[in-house]
């Protein structure tokens, strides 16, 4: 197959950036560097280009490029996202208030699978302490007394590695926030907010909003619940 | 997974000698084991160009941040979904360049591209006001309307062919070749020199 000729002055002028940079089509180059060496107006705008080319590499080789740290820590924020948005924060279906982190979708089919069946014992084991202390008035405490607000408004968040404790107690404690669960694999936490503070008109939306903006904070997002 | 534990060891570099193939196999790695290493490094590759691009496109500082996350978002959720018809880079660069659309959208800051050029409000350089060329080379480029300065940018900074600049902006290749022959003509009206440029016969 022959090489296409076009040969017009108009269609080499259109390229010639593409022959400064080098990236010009192969099956245009040959034409191309023919009418250009014959053409003393193209040869003039194509050392123009060039200069063009030069001066703007030269200025971005000149300008300071952004910290090495700027770009971890925007680099730990995405990892921080992507490994919010692919777990599943949970509370502790006990009164010990570990949290339970599961990993991706194809895990979490079997850690549910899993956790039915724990829970499915539990089940048993409480029924059978309830027959036998039938009349004898203990109280048993279940799950939904250990946590009666279940629903409460809530936000994942993920602190600077290194945060005081103090320092998260004191940003927790100014939005109305509790810690229900975490640290996970990622050091996210899990926190609700009290009745107080949504009667007061906070939402998870808000409240992730305002932490997300201190320095201590990789990354905070509502939960949808 | 150890959030700490990956750092990109040339991360200062503006913008590293990759080829597409040795960034393939970062996004092979990505797709069969999620592997966090390999897309630190596709994330330090593209940076500082990232960075670069999004502030000529006038994307503000503090979400320029926002758009090369949003990317790799992208990047990390659609990796499988890449099927290798254009380059790694025309495919990465092509979605920061319509998330920072999107992105000068919600900050209703109009990109340049939609006011009129006005040719009267950049000064013709000489040498006698003790500016150099380069000085009003830089002033001239930021004069560009946005979709121009794009094509110009793509073409000689991140150094992409005619066919690639198309794909990253979506747009058809004439209508490359029209914006950079505007840019070119702008260029002129900014700095003589360029226009007078004798060609040599090399």
């Amino acid at each position: 197959m022959s090489a296409r000729i076009p040969d017009t002055h108009a269609e080499a002028w259109a390229l010639l950036p593409w022959l400064a940079n080098g990236r010009v089509q192969p099956a245009d180059r040959e034409w191309l560097e023919a009418h250009v060496q014959d053409c003393e107006e193209c040869r003039a705008e194509l050392a123009a280009q060039r200069l063009v080319a030069s001066q703007v590499n030269r200025e971005v080789a000149e300008s300071p490029p952004a910290a090495a740290s700027d770009e971890q820590r925007s680099f730990n924020k995405l990892w921080a996202r992507i490994e919010a948005s692919e777990s599943v924060a949970t509370p502790a279906s006990g009164t010990s208030g570990v949290a339970v982190v599961m990993p991706r979708s194809s895990r979490t089919v079997r850690w549910l699978a899993a956790a039915v069946v724990v829970q499915a014992i539990g089940l048993g084991v409480l029924g059978m302490a309830v027959n036998n202390r039938a009349g004898s008035g203990s109280e048993i405490v279940t799950v939904s007394d250990v946590e009666p607000r279940r629903h409460a408004p809530a936000v994942r968040i993920v602190f600077e590695p290194g945060t005081p404790v103090a320092s998260m107690n004191t940003l927790l404690s100014h939005q109305g926030l509790s810690i229900v669960a975490g640290p996970g694999d990622a050091g996210n936490f899990m926190a609700e907010l009290s009745a107080d503070a949504v009667a007061s008109g906070a939402s998870a939306e808000s409240v992730a909003a305002v932490m997300a903006k201190d320095p201590h904070v990789v990354f905070a997002q509502p939960i949808a619940r | 997974m150890a959030l700490k534990s990956v750092e990109n060891p040339d991360s200062r570099a503006v913008s590293p000698p990759v080829t597409d193939s040795s960034e393939r196999e970062l996004l092979d790695r990505i797709v069969r084991s999620r592997d966090q290493a390999a897309f630190r490094s596709l994330y330090g590759n593209y940076y500082q160009r990232l960075t670069r691009l999004l502030s000529r496109m006038s994307v503000r500082r503090e979400d320029i941040e926002e758009v090369i996350n949003d990317t790799f978002w992208v990047v990390w959720t659609k990796a499988a979904e890449f099927r290798g018809a254009s380059q790694l880079s025309t495919w990465i660069i092509g979605i920061a360049y319509r998330r920072a659309l999107n992105a000068l959208r919600r900050a209703r800051l109009r990109p340049v591209a939609d006011e009129p050029f006005d040719e009267d409000s950049v000064s013709v350089g000489s040498s006698e006001e003790g500016e150099t060329n380069e000085q009003w080379l830089a002033l001239g480029l930021e004069s560009l309307p946005m979709e121009q300065r794009m094509a110009l940018e793509l073409t000689y900074t991140l150094g992409h062919s005619c066919e690639e600049v198309a794909a990253i902006l979506d747009c058809p290749v004439n209508t490359v070749k029209t914006r950079l022959f505007r840019a070119r003509e702008t260029l002129k009206r900014v700095l003589p020199e360029l226009a007078g440029m004798p060609g040599d016969k090399s």
